[in-house]
């Protein structure tokens, strides 16, 4: 406001007059700002605090907001040995929830499988060459769990190396897929989510969809009898279908370091859009837990015992996936009602 | 310890010879030599400064002369100085050692050896375990110049120690050191006006304290334990948040040009960037410290975001006294 018209402001009423002038108009936050910008300034504030101590004029959710950031902006914010920032997954979890609900249609049965406290190992199917099926179990466990917890996951380790995505992924509790690290967060009681299937799932072409790719050599079933943390496998429908992979460029994929470089009907003919994912309808699966601790860590080193219930585990994540695909029905339109009943008993017949 | 007698190569560091006063005031200690090549830059009470290279050949009669029993090797050069080659510092770091090694091999007094050694043998990788423990030393190749200096260090410790049991070696593998008085590779980088930062990276970081790092390896000369421990200030901080708190501009630079501006900044002065830092600052680096508090009972006193805090509120002190001291009256 210009010296100018504070005089006129003077000589036309009382400054309390003034003060309470625009109490009757929307405008009052503003001016309490204004006024409190310039009392702050005059005080001899830098602008930065003047301007944060203008905010009791405004309504107090604006308020909590505008203090946490400027909390955020001075780097007073936690963050864990981990680089998990907690305050970063509260901040993107509507939007997550968002595709959650609105993108994916995410239907999740068998929530209360997670144990609500202590560590536990998820292990579920991988698809995708961004992590987003990590992102939609760690909702599904934020949204319908009755005691919501944050999930950790193991990414592969180019994620690591691009830029943004590998900051996205630490600050939303993800970690390198090294067994190190799982053992670590398993014995700190974290809930940790594998995908035991690694670099060879996200190069499955699209006539794989939902076969399982190798579990490795069973490294996730040693790592949870090593920490004594119960496996619970988990079923994801539907993230075969976000990157539809129609060919592989392998000399480009060695010249950029990537494990491949996939051809989607979106990538990169669309560029950047093109790591917008297809929005398919998704089914995510908890299973029962399967339970490790009985058999004490040493048996980590039993081959025999670690290669059985790495396919057991296997087995039910198959099995449950192509039930899962089955149920589902159509992978991006949702059936109407008759159509899917009669569909289902056609199948089932 | 054994009779207190102990000798602290590159004694004239701001580390080395805050080690020598700690030492030299210790009543449990009778005796502190200290040898570098340069004269301390403060008063050393106390101790007994021998001015010489260690590369000299000096040391072999030295050694059983002084009857030195604790030998605490701290001449490791991280960041070659202003006139100093990279090829110089490479010398010093190997064959300094190697003369420390073999001088020691031949004196019957030598009991124990500490080493202040780096974590830079780590690396910093993309796939790294989020937590190094002591025995993932050579996980990935040692990349630069620096970490196949540390590399040889070791294996010439880990030679002596297996041809010499009664001599407990100890390998401190140190974090980089942040505090007030410290003139660090990390200290000028983050006192630029803008430091540059990798675009689209936020690594985690691990920091040492000043205090600190005097502080674990006089415990590790009170409790001395055979192979490596990690020295680290517990917990991480990532970059961004480090900037922050620290009240420092990020100017954040597209990774293929990091090592062009990082290599320019060092051109001209301003701050040099090693390859070791680079890589840092890319895909940082935490050590697991567990050996450290439970075998050679020392609980770092700065958590890494402590040290940060204590390094930015000591900075911003002194500018406003600076400025304070420009103001008439």
């Amino acid at each position: 406001m210009s010296p100018a018209r504070r005089e006129r402001g003077d000589r036309a009423e009382t400054a309390a007059d003034w003060a309470r002038g625009p109490t009757d108009l929307p405008l009052r936050p503003a001016v309490t700002i204004l006024r409190g910008l310039q009392g702050g300034l005059a005080r001899g504030l830098a602008p930065l605090e003047a301007l944060g101590g203008t905010a009791s004029g405004l309504p107090r959710e604006v308020r909590a907001g505008l203090e946490g950031a400027l909390r955020r902006i001075e780097g007073d914010f936690p963050e864990d040995e981990w680089g998990f920032d907690e305050g970063f997954a509260d901040a993107v979890l509507p939007l997550l929830e968002l595709m959650y609900d609105r993108w994916w249609r995410v239907e999740a049965l068998g929530v209360p499988h997670v144990p609500a406290h202590g560590r536990a190992l998820l292990v579920a199917n991988h698809a995708g060459v961004l992590p987003w099926d990590a992102v939609m179990i760690a909702v599904a466990i934020m949204r319908e769990h009755p005691l919501p917890r944050h999930v950790r996951f193991l990414v592969l380790r180019w994620a690591i190396d691009l830029p943004w995505l590998s900051t996205a992924v630490r600050k939303l509790g993800g970690a390198v897929a090294s067994p190190y690290n799982a053992v670590r967060l398993l014995e700190q009681d974290e809930l940790v989510a594998v995908f035991p299937e690694g670099p060879r799932a996200i190069g499955k072409d699209w006539s794989e969809r939902y076969r399982l790719q190798r579990f490795g050599r069973g490294g996730f079933v040693e790592i949870a009898l090593r920490a004594g943390a119960p496996i619970v496998p988990v079923a994801v429908v539907g993230s075969e279908e976000i990157y539809p992979k129609l060919a592989d460029l392998r000399p480009l994929a060695k010249l950029l370091g990537a494990p491949y470089f996939p051809i989607t009907p979106t990538f990169p003919a669309l560029g950047p859009l093109g790591a917008v994912p297809l929005p398919s309808r998704w089914r995510i699966e908890f299973c029962e837990p399967i339970e490790t601790a009985s058999f004490g860590p040493e048996a980590a080193d039993d081959r025999r015992l670690v290669l059985e219930l790495a396919e057991r585990v296997r087995e039910t994540i198959q099995q449950r996936l192509l039930t899962g695909v089955f149920e589902r029905g159509s992978a991006f339109v949702r059936p109407r009602g008759p159509f899917r009943d009669a569909r289902r008993t056609d199948c089932l017949g | 310890m054994a009779g207190g007698r102990v000798l602290v190569t590159g004694v004239s560091s701001y580390l080395g010879t805050e080690i020598a006063r700690a030492l030299a005031i210790d009543p449990s200690i009778e005796y502190v030599a200290g040898l570098d090549d340069r004269p301390p830059r403060s008063r050393l009470d106390g101790v007994e400064f021998i001015e010489a290279d260690i590369r000299g050949g000096r040391l072999g009669d030295l050694l059983p002369r002084a009857g030195v029993d604790t030998v605490i090797h701290n001449k490791i050069v991280r960041r070659p100085g202003s006139g100093m080659s990279p090829r110089a510092a490479h010398e010093i770091n190997v064959i300094g050692t190697l003369e420390l090694v073999a001088a020691c091999e031949r004196s019957a007094s030598v009991a124990a050896i500490v080493v202040r050694g780096s974590a830079g043998i780590y690396g910093a990788e993309p796939e790294a375990p989020q937590f190094f423990t002591e025995e993932l030393a050579r996980l990935y190749p040692l990349r630069t110049g620096f970490q196949r200096d540390v590399g040889e260090i070791e294996n010439l410790f880990g030679a002596f120690a297996r041809r010499n049991r009664e001599v407990v070696c100890t390998m401190l593998r140190y974090q980089p050191a942040i505090g007030p008085s410290l003139d660090t590779q990390i200290t000028r980088l983050l006192s630029l006006p803008a430091v540059p930062t990798p675009l689209g990276f936020d690594p985690r970081l691990q920091l040492v304290h000043e205090h600190d790092a005097v502080a674990a390896t006089l415990a590790a000369v009170r409790t001395p334990v055979r192979g490596a421990v990690n020295v680290a200030g517990p917990g991480t901080i990532g970059l961004t948040r480090l900037l922050r708190r620290a009240g420092r501009a990020a100017l954040p630079v597209p990774s293929p040009l990091f090592d062009v501006v990082t290599a320019a900044s060092g051109r001209l002065g301003l701050a040099s960037v090693s390859p070791d830092l680079r890589r840092l600052l890319r895909y940082g680096r935490a050590v697991d410290t567990t050996r450290l508090t439970d075998e050679v009972g020392f609980t770092p006193r700065f958590s890494t975001p402590d040290a940060v805090e204590d390094w930015a509120r000591a900075r911003r002190g002194r500018r406003l006294a600076a400025v304070g001291e420009l103001l008439p009256g």
